[in-house]
Parts: C-alpha cells; sequence; structure tokens
C-alpha cells in the first residue's frame, strides 16, 4: 500500500512540475517503449561509499555516484566502448605522448559557471598534490603523466604536472612515455573535473549536499550516511534533454539476503544475488535474474619467495595442484551463479584480448587429473611423503566453500593435506603482503578494460604481486606491451608463460549476478566493467 | 546525594580515561591500519597521508595529542574512511537515531514487560498467568538477530506492510519493526523478574497487613506492592538501556537505520580509529551515567536506601 501512495504521489508531483520531466508519460525517444511516469532508479549499496570527491573516492559504489555526479573528458557507452564526455574528441601527436582533447562549448557547472580545461588541470594537480593525499594519486602515474611519480613524493612542485590549459576549451597532457589506452584512462573518477572556488570556499565539507556543485547529469540533493544518498537531474548539464532518469536513490543495506527480501518486496531496482541462490531465483523469476560477465578474477596465489615453502618451488608442484582443482564443480556446485571457469589470468572479457591455447582448457579433468599426478610424482610427493601446506583467504562465506572445496579435491585426487586458514581483511592484507603465507587467496578488478590491468600483478616489481613471481621474460613482454601498438599477442605469450609456470591457480572470472527489476532499460549488460551512468536507463511503463 | 553524584562523577573520569587508553593501544596492536588496502598505497602516497592525520608520530604523541583534542577542543577527531566528516560528526548524525531505537525499545521493554510480570503475579496460576510466562520465556529465547528475519519475511515480504529498513526521518512505519526486534527479549526477562519479585512481595507480612486491614486489593497492589516489587527491576533495566543501545549495533546493520551501529562496526574492520574510539567512548560514558541514575533511582524505590 506504501509504494502505491508513493507511486501516485510521485506522479502527481512530477505531473505538477514537469521541470525537466519532459520523457514522463511519454514513450523513449529512440525505442519507442512506453516509460513510466515516476523516473526513479533505487539500487543497493554494500557499504556507506567513501567519498564522493572525484579525487578522493576510492570505493566501487563510491564511483558509481561520482560517475552520475560529474563527467570526464570521455564516457564509456554500453558495451564499454569510448564516446565523448565533456570532451568532443583527442588528438595525438606521433609518437603518443600527447594528447590534446577538445571540451565542448556547453559543458556547464551545477551552479551555470562553464566546464573550461582549467577545471581539469586543477583536479588533476589536485589529484597529485601530497596535500590532499589521495589513495588513488598512484592512477595519475599510473597514467604515465609527466612528474606525476615525483610530485607524489614530494620531490617535485606541484605545477609542473604535465597537463594545461592552451585555452579554456583545449587542455593538452603530456604523457612520461607514449600510452596508446590512454584516452580509456579518462573515463576513470579520479580525472574528472573539480570546482576549485566550491572547494576552496568550504573545505573537506564541499561534497556536502549543500555545498557541493558538480558537472554530471546529476546533483547530490541527500545524504544521510550509512542510510541512504539520493541524487536528482541536472538542469544545467549540457544533455540533459536526453537523461531520462530524474532521480537515483542509493541504499546503504549490509546484510545481503535483507537486501533481496527488500527488492522482493518491491523496495529497489536492483540488488546482488546472495551466492548460491542464483539457480532457484532464476526459475522463480527468469527475466529478473541476470549474470553477466564482468571484468574481475579469483585465483589462488603461491609464495614464492625466498621464505616461502620449498615445494612450491617446482613449477611442477604449482601445476599439478592447477590441474587437480575441477572449476566446472566450483562455478557450477559451489557458486551457481553463471561465472566462468579461469584457465587465464586476464578474464575473457577484456577488451583487445585473445585468450591463448592453454593445453589446460582443452583437456577433460580426468586427462588433468592423471597429469597432475604424474607431476607430483615426478616432484617427489605422493602418499609416502605427503605435501602438506597452509591456504589464506579473508573471511567471508564464499571464500570459505572454494576453499573447502579446492582442498578436498587436492585431497581426494592428489592425497595433499591443504589446511585451511580464514583471516579477517586487514590482517589477511597484511599477511599477504609480508608473504607470511604458502597459499593466498587473491581477486582483482581492473582498473582499466585492458590485459595488463591483470598482468602487470605478475610483473617482478610490482606492488601488488604478494606471492613474488619473479619473470624476466613476463617483465619484458610487459614493458614492451606498454608501448606497443597491438599488444594482444603479447599478452597471450605471457598467458602461455604464466599458464607453464603456474604463479598463480585462476579459478573463476566474476560474474554480474544481480535481481533487476524487468522496468529498468538499458542495463549495461555488456559493459564488462560495469561502469554504469543513470542518465543511460530509464524506467519503463508496468 | 549530590555529593555522592559529583564523587561518582569524578571516579568516573579515570575510568573513561583507562577505557581510551586501553582502547587506543589495542586498536593500534591490531594488524594492517586505516591504509592497508589490497592495492597497496605507492611509498610516497602512504607517507602523505599518515604525515596529514600524524600517524607518523610516535604512539604515545598520538595518544596525548587525541587526548589533547577532546579535552580542549572537544575535537575527537577526524574519520580516515570518510574524508568530508569527521568523527563529531558522525556521532552527530548517527546517535540521535539510536537512541531513538534504544529508548523506544527500552520503554516498550519495560512498559509491556512490567504491566505481563503483574498481571501474572496477581491472577496467579490462572490461565493469564500461564500464557503471560509462555510469552515471557517465548520472548526471552528471541534475540534480536533471530527476530529481525521473522519480522521483516512477515511484515515486508509476506504481508508488504511495513518497509523493509531505512530512516526516512524516523516515520513510524519505519520504527515499528526495528524497536520489536530490540525490544522482545528484553520484555520476556523484565516480565519474568517483575512476576517473581511481585509474588514474593504479595506474600509478605506488610501486604498481608494492608489486606487485613480492608484495604481494597487495587490500593494494596499500586500503594504498597508496587515499589518493592519494582526494585529488582530497576537493578535490570539500568544495564538493559546500555544493552539496547548497544544491541542496536545490530538494528542498525540489519535495517539499515543510519545509525550508530554501521559506523561502529565499520570502523573496527576498515581500522578507521578515530571513528571506533569515539563510539567506545560514547558508550563508555553513557554506561557509567546510566549505572549512576540506576542507583539514584534505587532510592527512591527504596527509603532504606540512602547516599
Amino acid at each position: 500500500m506504501n509504494k502505491v501512495i508513493r507511486t501516485s504521489l510521485a506522479g502527481l508531483l512530477t505531473s505538477t512540475f514537469m521541470t525537466g520531466a519532459a520523457f514522463a508519460a511519454g514513450t523513449h525517444p529512440e525505442t519507442g517503449e512506453a516509460l513510466a511516469d515516476d523516473q526513479t532508479f533505487t539500487y543497493r549499496i554494500l557499504d556507506e561509499h567513501s567519498s564522493v570527491d572525484p579525487q578522493v573516492v576510492e570505493d566501487v559504489s563510491g564511483a558509481e555516484i561520482v560517475r552520475d555526479l560529474f563527467e570526464g573528458l570521455m564516457n564509456q557507452d554500453e558495451d564499454g566502448n569510448l564516446v565523448p564526455g565533456v570532451s568532443t574528441g583527442y588528438t595525438t601527436n606521433e609518437s603518443k605522448d600527447v594528447y590534446t582533447f577538445a571540451l565542448r562549448d556547453d559543458a556547464k557547472w551545477s551552479n551555470g559557471d562553464p566546464v573550461t580545461a582549467g577545471d581539469f588541470v586543477y583536479a588533476w594537480k589536485r589529484a597529485v598534490d601530497p596535500a590532499l593525499s589521495s589513495p588513488y594519486a598512484w592512477f595519475m602515474e599510473l597514467m604515465s603523466i609527466e612528474n606525476a611519480a615525483s610530485i607524489i613524493a614530494g620531490e617535485t612542485p606541484v605545477d609542473e604536472l604535465g597537463v594545461k590549459a592552451i585555452d579554456d576549451k583545449t587542455l593538452e597532457v603530456t604523457l612520461s612515455a607514449p600510452l596508446p589506452y590512454f584516452p580509456q584512462m579518462t573515463t576513470h573518477s579520479t580525472t574528472f573535473p573539480a570546482p576549485q572556488k566550491v572547494i576552496e570556499e568550504f573545505g573537506d565539507a564541499w561534497t556536502k549536499p549543500e555545498n557541493i556543485v558538480s558537472n554530471g547529469a546529476y546533483v547530490l540533493t541527500e545524504h544521510l550516511p550509512q542510510e541512504r544518498s539520493v541524487r536528482e537531474r541536472n538542469e544545467m548539464y549540457w544533455d540533459n534533454d536526453n537523461t531520462i532518469i530524474d532521480t537515483v536513490v542509493s541504499l546503504v543495506i549490509n546484510d545481503e539476503n535483507v537486501a533481496l527480501t527488500r527488492y522482493l518486496a518491491g523496495e529497489l531496482d536492483r540488488t546482488e544475488i546472495p551466492a548460491g541462490q542464483y539457480p532457484r531465483l532464476k526459475q522463480e523469476h527468469p527475466v529478473e535474474a541476470i549474470s553477466f560477465p564482468r571484468l574481475c578474477n579469483y585465483y589462488y596465489t603461491f609464495n614464492v619467495s625466498d621464505g616461502g615453502p620449498e615445494a612450491f618451488k617446482d613449477p611442477n608442484v604449482r601445476q599439478a595442484l592447477s590441474l587437480a582443482v575441477d572449476r566446472k564443480i566450483i562455478t557450477e556446485k559451489v557458486l551457481a551463479g553463471g561465472q566462468p571457469q579461469a584457465y587465464t589470468f586476464a578474464p575473457e572479457a577484456t577488451a583487445g584480448f585473445t585468450v591463448p591455447a592453454v593445453e589446460m582448457a582443452s583437456m577433460s579433468q580426468a586427462e588433468r587429473d592423471e597429469l597432475a599426478k604424474e607431476l607430483l610424482a615426478e616432484a617427489g610427493y605422493g602418499p609416502d611423503n605427503p605435501l602438506s601446506f597452509e591456504m589464506v583467504y579473508n573471511t567471508a562465506e564464499n571464500h570459505k566453500k572454494v576453499a573447502v572445496a579446492l582442498s578436498q579435491m587436492w585431497k581426494q585426487k592428489l592425497g595433499v593435506q591443504a589446511e585451511l586458514a580464514n583471516m579477517e581483511w586487514k590482517v589477511f592484507l597484511e599477511e599477504r603482503g609480508n608473504q607470511n603465507f604458502d597459499l593466498a587467496r587473491g581477486a582483482w578488478c581492473g582498473d582499466y578494460n585492458e590485459a595488463s590491468t591483470f598482468l602487470d600483478l605478475l610483473q617482478s616489481d610490482s606492488g601488488y604481486n604478494d606471492g613474488k613471481f619473479a619473470n624476466a621474460r613476463v617483465d619484458e613482454l610487459l614493458a614492451e606491451a606498454k608501448t606497443s601498438d597491438d599488444p594482444a599477442p603479447l599478452y597471450t605469450e605471457v598467458e602461455r608463460i604464466i599458464a607453464q609456470e603456474t604463479p598463480v591457480i585462476p579459478i573463476y572470472h566474476y560474474a554480474g549476478v544481480y535481481m533487476m527489476d524487468s522496468d529498468v532499460g538499458n542495463w549495461p549488460v555488456n559493459n564488462v566493467e560495469q561502469n554504469w551512468y543513470s542518465k543511460n536507463l530509464y524506467k519503463l511503463a508496468e | 546525594m549530590l555529593a555522592y553524584s559529583l564523587r561518582r562523577l569524578l571516579v568516573a573520569i579515570p575510568t573513561i580515561l583507562l577505557l581510551i587508553v586501553a582502547c587506543f593501544f589495542l586498536m593500534h596492536f591490531a594488524p594492517g591500519g586505516p591504509f592497508t588496502s589490497e592495492r597497496p598505497l605507492p611509498p610516497a602516497v602512504l607517507a602523505n597521508i599518515e604525515a596529514r592525520y600524524g600517524l607518523d608520530q610516535p604512539l604515545w604523541k598520538q595518544l596525548w595529542d587525541y587526548l589533547y583534542n577532546i579535552v580542549v577542543h572537544f575535537d575527537f577527531g577526524p574519520s580516515f574512511k570518510f574524508k568530508d566528516r569527521d568523527v563529531n560528526d558522525i556521532i552527530a548524525q548517527g546517535f540521535p537515531i539510536s537512541l531513538t531505537y534504544g529508548s523506544l525499545s527500552f520503554l516498550v521493554a519495560t512498559a509491556v514487560g512490567v504491566s505481563l510480570g503483574i498481571a501474572a503475579a496477581i491472577k496467579h496460576n490462572s490461565w493469564i498467568d500461564y500464557f503471560a510466562v509462555g510469552l515471557g520465556i517465548a520472548a526471552q529465547a528471541l534475540p534480536n538477530f533471530i527476530m529481525g528475519p521473522i519480522l521483516i519475511l512477515t511484515f515486508t515480504l509476506w504481508l508488504g506492510w511495513l518497509p523493509g529498513g531505512g530512516w526516512n526521518g524516523g516515520q513510524w512505519q519505519y520504527l515499528i519493526m526495528p524497536v520489536i526486534a530490540l525490544a522482545t527479549s528484553y520484555m520476556g526477562s523484565i516480565a519474568r523478574i517483575t512476576r517473581s519479585s511481585m509474588l514474593e512481595v504479595l506474600n509478605s507480612n506488610f501486604i498481608r497487613t494492608a489486606r487485613a486491614k480492608g484495604l481494597p486489593t487495587r490500593t494494596v497492589i499500586w500503594r504498597h506492592a508496587l515499589k518493592p516489587t519494582l526494585l529488582p527491576v530497576v537493578s535490570y533495566l539500568g544495564p538493559v538501556f546500555v544493552y539496547v543501545l548497544t544491541g542496536s549495533v545490530f538494528v542498525d546493520i540489519y535495517f539499515s537505520t543510519g545509525g550508530l551501529g554501521q559506523a561502529y562496526v565499520g570502523s573496527a574492520l576498515s581500522r578507521d580509529y578515530a571513528v571506533l574510539l569515539g563510539v567506545t567512548i560514547l558508550y563508555g560514558a553513557l554506561t557509567v551515567v546510566v549505572n549512576l541514575l540506576t542507583d539514584l533511582a534505587y532510592a527512591w524505590f527504596d527509603p532504606k536506601i540512602r547516599y
């Protein structure tokens, strides 16, 4: 009943104040579908977001909100392709280390001020400024912007960052090394413009609803931390006429089962499906339960550092353990959410990445088990001398299920004794980062849609390489890929080496497993990074 | 009584100070820090952040600065996780919500529990008694984390009467389920304590005297039996008030109320030191104050007690 009242009230309001609600009670301009009167999209987020400051935000749900509130140089479309944002396009010099972006004339801040190249220069300098100490400052370093690294380290003044405003509508970026996928990285929230005047006036409090000024399709109108955040359409946005959703509400619901219940009661348009419940929900709600590949991997990493177990220094042992993992059982029986099985480190869904013909993928599980036994015997382990080690994962129901399945597979097939140990998240990160483990769980989501975001983890000097795998050829290939016009074959070769050396056991690649109200139109299931923009969604009439 | 209260409050200062110091060190000894993350920050970035929050200082200096800021500026420090809010903001926003749920649950548990207990004792060994005792025991066996799911499934999913969570300015529809979830088990205990206490009082000499001189039952109960009956109940209510406030942690999380619970648990997991300490101090101080109020209430219920 409550919902009925709310819906009719909202309908009344929209019909009374027609401002910006040009599409309400209308049809979609392109598809011709009938649109709902109430264009409100309500979705669940797991945890309170860290911030809506583009240069400070560090979590996924915060970045989702920031993508609605602010707009960067480039956006992504439904398939993850690059489309113009504040910039209408870019040019680059021959050596691909200087990019020039042209900004559109009609881009405005929500207070009516024009968005200028200077706003980007301010924001990018702000991101690397030690005074702000942004947790995402490293992203500017990753973008290879000239002097970013030494500014962050405090060795160079902030003003020497390789970015400048040629005029109000032209932005020039100088890189320290050529980077073919640089424009893709400008869809990341750290690179979004920031309103200097507002930040200087309000300090850290500038992101509060009463102070914030933003240049995206929405403005922040309400925020009760740990409960909800509401954003409404920005009348000043240059493409406001083509925006259909009026209001976006994100509700913080920690417990995924409560979220599911509230979804089923009609309070939410979107929520995550708890592990193991997808098959049942798919049967009961075939249209609403959806699963699609995402740009994240799930793996176990061997500690091959000097302090690691002797056994894992033998590639045969590592490969045997990887072979004996029945990925089909894990994805279909344990998780049951439509996750793809993983035989490579980078997900197949990664743009421009050709999955190499890894030998293991083409074998049957029985053949793999047979080979695993042989390899392990060759390495000197067997019934008389069983291999034993400890495997650690961070405390969570899903991870436990996978770990139990893995240890059982190893025990039954190879007689391996794997002892399970779970740790609270921060403890786990600390122990893994200090190589205090034998075998540890790992997972990674791409920062951008390119294989290097995954494969760089296995570079010998990478700060994220917790297993301390070092292979000179891999390092060489990855360095070459950074400047190559066609890095795909290089990545394929890296994956072949990884398959041979097995520093990690890829287990599965993540899937987005959601309950999505059938009224929600245009959810970008093909965008593997799940960079979605509320301005591209719409609600259908029921 | 005033002197007694002042003395108690003075003793509370070292208690809370001890609490702060113990928490401070426990927190810092837990592995991992606020900026430990899956993507380890480059050392230069980490150094910048630590310098900004003074985490590069020796521990004793950090503790000293922390205490100094509380005493001199009443500033409980910044949040490491939520950059646009400090601890004072977080408590100012979340505590009134938690307090609302806690106080309402306390009132409901006390009112219903005491009434049920008295009714059971007066109608001893009747169906009312059996019903009240049964209900009390059942309620006691239903902690908030069991009540939460039961309520939400029943009233949100099946009946569709109540919203499954949220605050929404504290509208009554949003308050009902969390309050019931929080109040139920305490209500059960209060009912049982009240019933046995009332039975004992009703069998005592002064009640027999009151009845013998011909006072109507109503007067006997209200004028003479009630006050002594409530004495053990009051001693239980003090801790209950603290329990419902801290117990609201679960309710805050489960019903997404926007109260302090989420911030509290979240800050422990993310090592948001100042938030964790701030909320701990708040609950610690509250416990001290409530215990004092309970002791003062004794004096009112039992004239034999003097401070």
